[in-house]
């Protein structure tokens, strides 16, 4: 099997990602933005996520909550995402090497396949239980699961500079 | 739905609670304050990089062999307020570097400043490094 390493180091030696690497004020903004972007992101999905499990604004309509939170959910991950691989460009290789980050992605994955399940299956017959306060328990599990997994994927991302187990 | 508030905030503390208060990796979680190091030696390389700049400098062991040493510097936007230039650095230039050595790698350093072979003086610091007079006022 080919290894990545080759791909990856000659991503590292790019003259834009080189520039980028080195650049005094282009790294911190894209970094502060991808930051800021989750942040934004993730209180979104905890409100969405908190109506699910029942604990927050269970006389609304869950369809409601989620028609008025999914554009802004979107808006925020998709430059999150963006900004997040810019950042992975700038430093393939020493991302590749921090189980932390390898970790951060099984996670996102996760919530990812979580967020596509609820949508795709859960969520289409959200007619029957819409204005219940207590939602289906498969729905509630899938409100769980996103807190937890987003949460493991904040925590693990956090974590990616201690530079553990290296 | 105060109960409801509270069993959020629990949670959320929770989580918080993962991680201890601490800056961007924590200076004292890598290096060891009370070992102190003034390196003096020839810089192999230098990475200009965000969002640590890194110098490879060996030095030589009172017995003669060769140490490698990593000494972690300061993002180039804080070196480049310090004075510091990515053309300050030619491969193979002597210098000397002060910094704490690394808790479980003795070939790792946190730098603090830098001399250069003309005699000029940098503070490469990190955010968050300790208060031991190093940095500028």
């Amino acid at each position: 099997m080919p290894s990545i390493v080759p791909a990856f180091a000659w991503l590292e030696g790019l003259a834009w990602t080189t520039a980028l690497r080195e650049s005094p004020f282009g790294y911190p903004l894209i970094e502060t933005s991808h930051v800021a972007c989750i942040v934004v992101f993730a209180g979104l999905v905890i409100m969405m996520d908190l109506r699910l499990v029942g604990l927050a604004f269970t006389h609304a309509p869950l369809a409601q909550i989620q028609r008025r939170l999914f554009p802004w959910q979107m808006a925020t991950f998709v430059p999150s995402t963006a900004t997040g691989i810019l950042l992975f460009c700038v430093d393939p290789l020493r991302y590749y090497r921090n189980v932390l980050f390898l970790a951060k992605l099984v996670f996102l994955a996760l919530a990812g396949l979580n967020a596509l399940a609820f949508h795709l299956k859960t969520y289409r017959r959200v007619e029957g239980w819409d204005e219940d306060p207590q939602v289906t328990a498969i729905a509630r599990l899938a409100g769980v699961a996103s807190l937890l997994l987003w949460s493991l994927t904040i925590v693990s991302s956090r974590l990616i500079p201690n530079n553990w187990f290296k | 739905m105060k109960t409801k508030i509270f069993l959020v905030m629990l949670v959320v503390g929770a989580f918080c609670a993962v991680q201890p208060a601490q800056a961007h990796h924590a200076f004292a979680a890598e290096y060891d304050l009370t070992k102190p190091v003034t390196l003096n030696g020839i810089v192999t390389r230098m990475e200009w990089a965000n969002p640590h700049g890194w110098i490879y400098l060996d030095t030589k062991e009172p017995n003669g062999a060769v140490k490698h040493w990593m000494i972690e510097t300061a993002a180039p936007s804080q070196l480049s307020r310090h004075g510091l230039k990515k053309a300050d650095f030619t491969d193979g230039m002597t210098a000397v570097v002060k910094g704490y050595q690394g808790k479980t790698d003795p070939g790792l350093a946190n730098g603090r400043t830098l001399v250069l072979k003309d005699g000029r003086n940098f503070y490469i610091g990190s955010v968050g490094g300790p208060n031991d007079g190093a940095e500028p006022q």
